[in-house]
């Protein structure tokens, strides 16, 4: 009896601890989290570190040239989230351009953020469209006015951005600044301010800048153009977040005032920037699709040529607060393709009033019959990439699916009728007439006799 | 006035002439015969003029409708030239009523696959 209740006991604890850890996941896609740092580091950022560890990550340190933890075990990645705050310039064997790729296409999300030193990280972020300035360079700006260094620069947070919060005041930037090539996955999450541009250090001034794009022939890195922390979305749903220096995570940025007696925004721009790439924010799933006959609620296997058909989506939104997934029907841009090679219908799909999470459109199949395609796809800078597959037969109609006699064919029909009709007719008179004539012979015959 | 009746009268004389020969030399069977082509060609072409000026669709329909009539045009010719008694020597082998048969059987099958194109 003893034992039982001593069992029970156990798996009530299980039961409390799995509940616990489930409740503690804030992420859509995992808490687990590896932070490759220097352990020197590691106090220069400990304001974001709690913070994280507060939402209920699990981070594990890893010093640059330590062979442990792995990033991939077995050819599965062993956390969720990787965050690269090294800026050495050699790293242990398994830290490699590819390695980070391979967990990019493995769905780990990775926060990386690039240092002075030229590394990995220099040949990598080509592969994500970003186009770093030449070695050495950093984000130099000579306004406003202040006692910081010009490579210390304030940025205002940009009122319309989905990612950071537009009530924070604006964030200390250090770091190196990169152009955007026009790759469509990658995004500015905080563009460099307008008076801002490139140069190897502080004494130099924009003709050196202008002579090394010059040299270079990439492009001035200058202006707004500039992206000092950008995000990529990868076509399998992971995300990446580049940062132009860690020093914006750091404890010094985050206590730093903008002006007196106003904190900066670094602490809130850091949670946002980490909870986008780890998936807590702008994260969509298409519940289910559907699609059947109107006024009917069972799909088809096949529809016919001119049948109208209602397809219906439900997608939903991922809400860290609570950890679940909502009803979402804030798309007000979803469009839905019926496609043979191409699509033959591109339509609206309008969120269903007083249906939370539902989409629905009704639209006339063409008049073509082939595989068709019910296709869904939403790509935008920012959300999750939503797309949505659905095949499906469309028929002629069958042999009483339609009238089979029209009145603009009577003309067809009275030829032919009046072909066999005739027929009939020639063919007893012409017997008829082989009769008379036979009578005739015999009469003749019968006179002459 | 009288030239130009004259040569009217001439331009008509061999049309004419042609035709009083077939009133004059033609049997009344082939003449009968005859009659039947002249329907069915009026038939066929009215279809035609129908299916360009007005409308083909449906399609199959004309198409079914027109061979109906082009098809009962071929065999009832086959016919006529069959029973002719001046062809004698080339059908030696054909009775006229071995010939009326062929086209009775001939037409009936040609119906029978107008009639199942035709809906």
């Amino acid at each position: 009896m003893s034992r039982t209740t001593m069992l029970s006991f156990y798996t009530f604890i299980l039961l409390i601890f799995g509940l616990a850890s489930v409740l503690d996941a804030k992420s859509s896609s995992g808490n687990s989290v590896l932070v490759i740092l220097d352990p020197a580091r590691r106090p220069d950022y400990s304001i974001f570190f709690n913070g994280l560890q507060e939402k209920g990550y699990d981070l594990t340190f890893r010093a640059p040239k330590d062979e442990a933890p792995a990033l991939i075990e077995d050819d599965i990645p062993s956390f969720a989230h990787v965050i690269f705050f090294a800026s050495d310039k050699h790293f242990a064997k398994d830290i490699t351009p590819q390695t980070l790729v391979q967990l990019l296409s493995s769905n780990t999300n990775l926060l990386i953020a690039l240092g002075q030193k030229q590394n990995l990280l220099t040949s990598l972020a080509p592969e994500f469209s970003l186009i770093l300035p030449p070695p050495g360079s950093s984000l130099v700006s000579y306004f406003p006015e202040r006692k910081e260094p010009n490579t210390v620069v304030p940025i205002e947070v940009p009122s319309s951005s989905k990612i950071l919060s537009s009530t924070s005041s604006p964030v200390w930037f250090s770091g190196v600044p990169f152009a955007l090539g026009n790759n469509p996955l990658v995004f500015p999450i905080l563009t460099a301010p307008a008076e801002g541009f490139a140069a190897d250090s502080e004494g130099s001034t924009a003709d050196a800048l202008a002579d090394a794009a010059d040299k270079g022939g990439e492009g001035l890195w200058a202006g707004s153009q500039l992206a000092t922390v950008a995000g990529f979305q990868a076509l399998g749903g992971a995300r990446a977040a580049w940062v132009g220096g860690p020093e914006l995570f750091s404890d010094e940025f985050a206590k730093k005032e903008i002006s007196k007696g106003v904190k900066s925004g670094n602490q809130q721009a850091a949670a946002d920037i980490a909870a986008w790439t780890f998936q807590e924010n702008l994260v969509l799933r298409i519940d289910s699709t559907t699609h059947h006959l109107v006024n009917t609620s069972f799909p088809k296997e096949h529809y016919t040529t001119n049948d109208i058909v209602e397809f219906v989506a439900q997608i939903s939104r991922y809400n860290p607060s609570k950890d679940k997934w909502e009803p979402f029907s804030g798309i007000d841009d979803l469009q839905l393709e019926f496609t043979m090679l191409d699509p033959h219908i591109r339509t609206a799909l309008p969120a269903v009033r007083g249906s939370s999470g539902k989409y629905a459109v009704t639209f006339r199949v063409p008049d073509r019959h082939g595989v068709f395609k019910f296709v869904v796809d939403y790509k935008r800078k920012g959300w999750t990439h939503l797309h949505s597959s659905t095949t499906v037969p469309v028929v002629p109609p069958r042999h009483d699916g339609y009238p089979r006699f029209l009145s603009a064919a009577w003309p067809y029909y009275v030829g032919a009728i009046s072909t066999s009709v005739g027929f009939f007719l020639f063919s007893a008179l012409y017997l008829a007439g082989d009769a008379r004539e036979t009578n005739l012979k015999k009469t003749k015959g019968g006179k002459a006799q | 006035m009288s030239s130009q009746t004259q040569s009217q009268a001439q331009q008509q004389s061999p049309i004419l002439s042609l035709w009083k020969a077939y009133a004059q030399n033609t049997s009344d069977r082939l003449k009968f015969i005859d009659s039947f082509l002249v329907f069915l060609m009026i038939s066929g072409i009215i279809q035609f003029v129908y299916c360009v000026l007005v409308t083909n669709f449906p399609f199959n329909a004309f198409l079914a409708g027109f061979a109906s009539t082009v098809g009962q045009f071929v065999l009832t010719a086959s016919l006529r030239s069959q029973v002719n008694p001046e062809n004698r020597q080339e059908f030696k082998d054909v009775s006229p009523e071995r010939a009326f048969a062929d086209f009775v059987l001939g037409s009936i099958v040609l119906h029978f696959f107008v009639f199942n194109f035709l809906g």
